[in-house]
């Protein structure tokens, strides 16, 4: 439900880093989720290409790098993955001793950036 | 070109929430998030912890709601302090929100601060506004699936209320199931059965707060 303002947030970072280090153009923003982080990679896409138009992020895409959510389990000492959102017990041995160790990533990597064209329709004049 | 960043996406609103946490502190003000479904009583909970209470810590509320000041005047007329936040369309409060209210509570003369969430059990869970906990309630007529429904949310709460135990006899609702589906998500969560109805369990979660508040 709250996708949009993570949206808003990712832009505004990205659009700051993009002009602190002077170019004008965004091509690709890539970022990391965790299925435990609660976000969905969808809505995110869907409030993401929402919110660019009208930024120097216009035409830029969202790139969703998705992490699994994985313990390490304290009782029998073994590191595990689980398909869904978190973890109730250790797979292998239904351990409730555990630590979780990814899955909550909400993170930006990187912005790709690029210059705007140079308009040169006054050089053949 | 790559320009390599490595930062939260909500790092902004952890910022924020550490500087209203600073703010709290620095007055000795203990503040909790009350998080819940819509309708699980936390305005009630409210309501009788603050009776139960009787002055001997002094409360104050900072209510969230998408729109109205129902919860805020049902507060109010207890003769608490409390502010109220309409949020428009969002769906939680946000660090943001609780910083721009600061002024408006007599923070000097507060032990504690509730700060009432907008009733939704998704959200609310995945940002920090600035509390020393969060408490979550879940009433017994929504159901023992909940827990692994909504796991962020029970992991995310030190502390779960289980509501409306008043109606247990006319609901096939396992208390049992709800907390030990609550504990495998999140061993350390303290959990309390109340009924806001009766007023059963409100003494002890009350005498909770008052050891807490002391530690």
């Amino acid at each position: 439900m709250h996708e949009a303002s993570i949206a808003d947030g990712l832009l505004r970072t990205a659009i700051s880093v993009c002009r602190d280090n002077g170019f004008s153009r965004i091509e690709i923003v890539r970022i990391r989720i965790g299925r435990a982080s609660g976000v969905m990679p969808e809505s995110l896409l869907f409030a993401f290409d929402a919110l660019k138009a009208e930024t120097i992020a216009s035409e830029s895409s969202l790139v969703i790098e998705e992490v699994p959510v994985a313990g390490y389990c304290n009782t029998c000492k073994r590191d595990f993955t689980v398909s869904g959102s978190f973890i109730l017990c250790c797979p292998y041995c239904s351990s409730n001793s555990f630590t979780v160790k990814s899955g909550r990533e909400l993170d930006i990597i990187e912005v790709e950036v690029g210059e705007d064209e140079v308009k040169d329709c006054l050089k053949d004049t | 070109m790559k320009l390599k960043i490595a930062s939260k996406i909500l790092d902004a609103n952890e910022r924020i929430a550490q500087d209203n946490k600073r703010v709290f502190s620095s007055m000795g003000v203990y503040v909790i998030n009350l998080m819940s479904s819509p309708g699980a009583g936390k305005t009630s909970l409210l309501e009788m912890t603050i009776n139960e209470l009787d002055g001997r810590l002094k409360v104050g509320v900072i209510e969230g709601d998408i729109t109205g000041t129902d919860d805020a005047a049902r507060i109010n007329a207890l003769g608490i302090p409390v502010v109220q936040i309409n949020t428009g369309s969002a769906c939680h409060l946000d660090a943001n929100m609780i910083n721009e209210v600061l002024g408006d509570l007599p923070l000097n003369d507060l032990d504690i601060v509730f700060i009432e969430n907008v009733g939704n059990l998704v959200c609310p869970a995945e940002f920090n506004v600035g509390e020393d906990i969060k408490t979550m309630v879940l009433s017994l007529p929504e159901g023992d699936d909940k827990p692994l429904k909504y796991p962020l949310m029970f992991q995310e709460s030190d502390v779960l209320i289980i509501n409306k135990i008043d109606l247990k006899p006319f609901l096939g609702v396992s208390i049992e199931k709800i907390k030990s589906d609550a504990l495998s998500l999140n061993p350390s969560i303290r959990i309390f059965e109340v009924s806001c109805k009766t007023g059963e369990g409100i003494d002890e979660w009350a005498k909770w707060l008052h050891s807490t508040l002391k530690a």
